[in-house]
């Protein structure tokens, strides 16, 4: 081993102990099945392949080496470093040294490289060692790879962490806000569209790497799935879960968005790129996973809670130096796990977990799996929620901090939201202030909100803008009504309106002189004759239709035919009649000569026997409209409860419904 | 939690808190790279773009610097997305250089070849470069300075322009200073200038622009050409450099319609130069007339287009930009940065305000309500007529009436924007009116008395927008604009800014009519008032009788 000889000892009584290896006679050997299943794995464990069963001593394999030529020694040690395996391809298998033509053919001959079956070739253990001085591995193995740090106050670490807990909390609620109202709709194969992934990196001033991130993560927690639209769409939607999760005080929200991360098998890292099939992977695609994701996760951030508080990963090399260790403590795990684990690293960045590459007080606890101790220890950093906002003369309102949701439900319908971050920009402008209005406040209360929501007196322009709205709101108003009702002389209008008989027209009286109704027209009108009024009806431009009807003609029709249409219509006409009779004449023949069949069975026994003779039959047939008639049909074929026959009638092949034939008999 | 007075957005604005004990410190620390977007009574909004980043940088701040400002000051914890952000844009710039090549003149070199490889791939660089010298380097041609520095800039790798500057012909020019002298905040301007090499200078209206350029004359030895926007600037700067300078009015040429001369130091109009006869510009060889040394934009944020694109062949002198204000209501701030050159000073007008070299202003908005016959005249008329009834109103008259009584005895400007209103207001008041068709002689006899006092109330057009220096000017009542635009507004409050006798405040009166689109614009003019940070009251033309001024 290319170790330390303590250390060799300790793994080897510990191989021993879990039974992986065993004292043989000969040594320690690794069980039959360990060697067979660590077969194929790069580097590392070369050094485990099987010898040959009669091994030369080391001195010849050295001196048969120390005689090699260097593209021989090339090749031979590319076979060791990749597994210990390879193909021929075209080298001979039998060839004694001195005709050796190539480098596989100079190994092969002296016994190096040993063919297996099919053109593959293996390395033998013994040359294995022989190669690497006598180890089984090139490189130390027993040396924990270290961890490019370097020095970062823990303060700014807890800073930097707390800045993107608050962040994504905030993000997430943000997108779910707006999906509330605008679901994206779910792809058939269940992804997001890259268009609507497109939408929400927009929306929330991220790339678009940060908001599959953001995406995934709402999921993880259980924040969003799939729902449908009035119209049965699907489409991604908040879950009730999200009502609950934005009552409660942030450090917890985002500890529940760091349990669903830490705890789930997606793969967002992987939004955007291509799978090997040349497609891109959709965030929330249900395939997005893999089983590895977690202990990457874990592992990831077991390692840094390694470094003590103020130390942290070196910006750049950091990193690869991490990977490299979690590439040592697991060995065996597929090349994507290097991958997962510089993902996890990064998504921990952004999620809040780590910051400036070290793990704040909070992370170590998400380490340690112990959440509701994470959210009690970012608490303290995160931005405390504040009640007042700064309202200022460019009709600005300015929340120095997240606001409590009330008033930031409140604002948000008072105002637009310019700005976001740490801190929120409302603008007012006269749109939202209607909007406001049309929710039903007044401009009192309109007022006595911003008084009381302002750390500062309320700004002169603010007020005159409120009073503006305010004064326009309303003055014009729009109703619905069937009909109006227009009068010069008010004390007829007046007695209309108030007649007890006219109640059930729905009268309301607008000015002195106009009415509406909630009838329409053709009730109003002749239940108004008989209140003994005499209306006339206006025109939409306000001109007076005669109350006369227009006397109602319909078009007389004009058909022309050409000439001698009637007579080759009466031709075929006569030709057709002929041609039913003498049909209902051969009927009418061949009726006493043979039995008519009418038990099902038998009537399709005896369209077989015809279709196979060839012969003409007279069935009986309910057509659709449910009259019985006799047909007279070549039967051709007989499948699915549908005979094809021609029929000498219709002079066509038809189609009859089996069920429908009452008899057959022959013609 | 840090209690810092700055929160960060993810948006990339600044939130300054200006009444937190820290806010000055935290002012200045992030003053160079962040711009100064509103500033109203409570918490002033800075923003963070690349132009203003690279500004930072090219005045040798760099990422660093900016992320420390940036975690130091701030409350919460700063987005990374934005901290990486920063810092890679500020790394764009200067991966580029031109510079001076021995053999080859000009020269394109990166020392980050990824990044040239791919500028050089752009389509719109590969037609302005030359030969490729080294794997680090490509020639330019001397003339494609300015047009590759504007491209380069619009696919986000601006240059940094090394390749210096010509000397121009030498001219003595001197600040004569025995009357008064350069404020502090002058020769700082001029001096960043000077060593930046190119570049504008931002002040508010009234903080003695001409005089910055004046000093930066005086350093430069040289000829100049100074270019204006109107003849009656041309006068002014002539004037103020007679007044200021050891220049004599002998050595002082006006480049204009009216008068042609070439002299050490041109005054030129932006008209003349961009007067076409013929499909061509007919005064282009005004720029190469003399080996000019040093050009200086007066109100670089109303260059016009083709001065641009002249601009863009004058890299190798020196230039200098005067300006209040960086906002160019057609966008075109990059150009600003990549062909005159970075921001090289700038001072907030609060400040400048703060130091007693310019007043106060009292903005106030009266709003009057439309008599019912003109209201329903309004209301039936086509949108396009709609903003000029609604300005014209007699309603407007009454109150300009009233607010001149008011404050008889100080100097007093009326400024409108239809001439048949001014006409109207000059008649009534019995005051002198200028507008587009008034001689430029009658102008200045005119704007002279106002200075001097002999006259105390002036009706103006538009005229009077720019570089119009009238001092005096105590009391501006705006009757109509042209659809609120910013500039204007800081402008004609420009008018009103300079230092007043005993420490008066300036009042600034805006007439609008009530539920009007004249109601509507009056909201912009609003708002950029108080995104400067101006007191903003608004009260009823009822009112103002009770008023006391």
């Amino acid at each position: 081993m290319h170790a330390d000889a303590d250390r060799v000892a300790t793994a080897l009584q510990r191989l021993l102990d879990l039974a992986l290896a065993w004292e043989a006679p000969g040594g320690i050997r690794a069980l039959s099945g360990v060697a067979d299943a660590m077969r194929g794995m790069p580097g590392l464990v070369s050094g485990l392949r099987p010898s040959s069963p009669e091994p030369p001593e080391p001195d010849e394999v050295a001196a048969l080496l120390a005689g090699l030529s260097p593209a021989a020694t090339a090749l031979l040690r590319h076979v060791d470093a990749h597994g210990g395996e390879g193909t021929t391809g075209s080298a001979r298998r039998t060839v004694s040294p001195e005709r050796a033509a190539s480098p596989a053919e100079e190994l092969i001959s002296r016994r190096l490289l040993v063919p297996r079956d099919g053109d593959t070739v293996v390395l033998p253990g013994e040359v294995g060692l022989a190669l690497r001085g006598g180890r089984t591995t090139t490189e130390p193995v027993d040396e924990v790879p270290g961890l490019a740090t370097s020095a970062r106050d823990a303060a700014l670490v807890a800073r930097t962490a707390a800045g993107a807990a608050f962040d994504v909390v905030r993000r997430v609620e943000l997108l779910l806000d707006h999906w509330s109202v605008q679901p994206p709709s779910v792809l058939r194969s269940g992804g997001l569209a890259v268009r609507d992934l497109k939408a929400v990196a927009r929306e929330l001033h991220v790339d678009e790497a940060g908001a599959a991130l953001i995406v995934e993560v709402a999921q993880s927690a259980g924040l969003i799935a799939e729902g449908n639209e009035p119209d049965g769409t699907p489409v991604w939607l908040p879950t009730e879960e999200f009502d609950v999760w934005s009552g409660r005080p942030t450090s917890e929200r985002w500890a529940r968005l760091v349990g669903g991360w830490l705890s789930s098998s997606r793969v967002p890292s992987l939004v955007g790129t291509r799978d090997p099939a040349g497609k891109s992977w959709n965030a929330l695609a249900p395939e997005l996973s893999s089983g590895l994701a977690e202990e990457a996760r874990r592992l990831a951030l077991r390692v840094l809670a390694e470094l003590p508080d103020g130390e942290v990963l070196a910006v750049g090399t950091g990193t690869a130096s991490l990977v490299q260790r979690v590439d040592w403590m697991r060995p065996r795990r597929p090349a994507i796990f290097a991958d997962l684990v510089t993902a996890a690293l990064g998504e921990a960045a952004v999620l809040g977990i780590s910051g400036a590459g070290g793990l704040p007080p909070s992370g170590r606890r998400i380490a340690e799996d112990d959440l509701p101790g994470a959210a009690a220890a970012i608490d303290p950093q995160l931005p405390r929620p504040v009640e007042h906002v700064l309202l200022q003369a460019d009709l600005t309102a300015v929340a120095p901090g997240p606001l409590e949701t009330e008033v930031a439900r409140r604002l948000h319908l008072l105002a637009d939201v310019e700005s976001r971050g740490g801190a929120t920009v409302y603008r007012f402008s006269s749109g939202s202030l209607r909007r406001g209005f049309d929710a039903g406040w007044s401009a009192l209360e309109v007022r006595d909100f911003l008084t009381a929501v302002s750390q500062t007196p309320v700004p002169q322009p603010l007020e005159f803008l409120v009073d503006d709205v305010a004064r326009t709101f309303g003055s014009v108003r729009v109703g619905h009504a069937e009909a109006f009702l227009r009068a010069d002389d008010e004390a007829a209008l007046a007695a209309l309106v108030h007649d007890p008989k006219a109640r059930t027209l729905g009268l309301r009286l607008l000015a002195p002189t106009v009415a509406i109704s909630t009838s329409p027209l053709d009730v109003l009108l002749p239940r108004l004759r008989e209140l003994g009024a005499a209306p006339v009806v206006e025109a939409a431009d306000g001109t007076v239709r005669v109350s006369r009807p227009d006397l109602q003609r319909a078009r007389s029709r004009r058909g022309r035919r050409p000439a001698g249409a009637v007579e080759a219509r009466r031709a075929a006409q006569v030709q057709a009649v002929a041609t039913a009779i003498r049909v209902g004449d051969r009927a009418e023949t061949s009726r006493p000569a043979s039995a008519t069949t009418t038990t099902p069975s038998g009537a399709l026994a005896a369209l077989r026997d015809a279709i196979e003779a060839g012969t003409t039959v007279v069935i009986g047939y309910v057509d659709n409209h449910g009259a019985s008639g006799e047909r007279v049909v070549d039967p051709r074929r007989l499948d699915g409860g549908r005979l094809s026959a021609f029929d000498h009638r219709a002079d066509d092949v038809r189609e009859f419904a089996v069920h429908r034939i009452t008899g057959v008999r022959t013609a | 939690m840090n209690d810092g007075p700055l929160i960060v957005q993810s948006d990339k604005t600044l939130l300054l808190e200006v009444d937190h004990p820290s806010a000055p410190e935290a002012r200045k620390a992030i003053a160079p790279f962040a711009e100064l977007e509103r500033s109203p009574e409570h918490i002033h909004t800075y923003r963070l773009t690349p132009l203003g980043l690279w500004n930072a940088r090219a005045a040798g701040h760099d990422a660093e610097q900016v992320v420390d400002a940036l975690l130091t000051w701030s409350r919460y914890a700063v987005p990374h997305a934005l901290l990486v952000d920063v810092a890679e844009t500020m790394g764009r710039y200067g991966r580029l250089r031109l510079e001076k090549h021995p053999v080859h003149g000009l020269v394109l070199s990166s020392t980050d070849r990824p990044v040239l490889e791919e500028v050089l791939r752009a389509k719109k660089i590969a037609g302005m470069v030359g030969a490729r010298l080294d794997d680090d380097s490509v020639a330019v041609h001397p003339s494609e300075r300015g047009n590759l520095k504007q491209a380069l800039l619009k696919i986000g790798w601006p240059a940094e322009d090394f390749a210096g500057y010509v000397d121009g012909e030498a001219h003595a020019i001197d600040l004569d200073q025995s009357s008064w002298t350069l404020r502090p905040y002058q020769t700082e301007a001029a001096q960043s200038f000077w060593d930046g090499g190119s570049g504008v200078v931002v002040l508010p209206c009234g903080a003695g622009k001409t005089l910055v350029g004046a000093a930066a004359m005086a350093h430069a030895q040289a000829t100049t050409l100074i270019l204006v926007t109107n003849t009656v600037s041309a006068r002014q700067w002539k004037d103020e450099l007679i007044a200021r300078t050891s220049l004599t009015a002998d050595e002082i040429g006006e480049y204009s319609g009216a008068v042609k001369e070439i002299r050490p130091v041109t005054i030129a109009t932006y008209q003349v130069l961009t007067t076409k006869r013929k499909g061509v510009y007919a005064h282009l060889e005004l720029l190469d007339a003399r080996d000019w040394g040093l050009i200086v934009y007066d109100e670089v944020h109303l260059l016009p287009a083709p001065i641009f694109r002249m601009t863009a062949n004058l890299q190798a002198r020196r230039r200098l930009g005067l300006t209040a204000t960086l906002v160019r209501e057609d966008g075109r701030e990059g150009e600003v940065f990549s062909l005159i050159g970075p921001k090289r000073y700038d001072a907030p007008w609060k400040d400048i305000e703060a130091q007693g070299y310019i007043a106060p202003a009292d903005c106030v908005e009266v709003r009057v309500t439309l008599p019912d016959g003109e209201r329903l005249a309004y209301a039936t008329s086509d949108p396009d007529t709609r903003y000029r009834l609604a300005s014209c109103t007699h309603a407007k008259i009454d109150v300009v009436r009233d607010l001149v009584r008011q404050h008889a005895g100080q100097p007093t400007l009326v400024i409108g924007q239809y001439i048949d209103q001014l006409d109207e207001l000059a008649e009534l008041l019995d005051a002198p009116v200028i507008k587009g068709e008034t001689p430029v002689k009658e102008r200045q006899r005119l704007f002279a008395a106002f200075r001097t006092g002999e006259i105390g109330l002036l009706v103006v057009s538009k005229v009077a927008n720019f570089s119009i220096d009238l001092p005096s000017a105590e009391v501006a009542i705006q009757v109509s604009g042209s659809f609120g635009s910013r500039q204007e507004e800081a402008q004609r409050l420009g008018r009103l800014l300079r230092p007043k006798t005993e420490g008066r405040s300036a009042h600034f009166y805006t007439i609008v009519s009530r539920d009007t689109v004249d109601a509507d614009f009056a909201q912009n003019r609003q708002r950029f008032l108080a995104e400067q940070g101006y007191a903003y009251r608004i009260i009823d033309a009822g009112d103002l009788t009770a008023e006391p001024s």
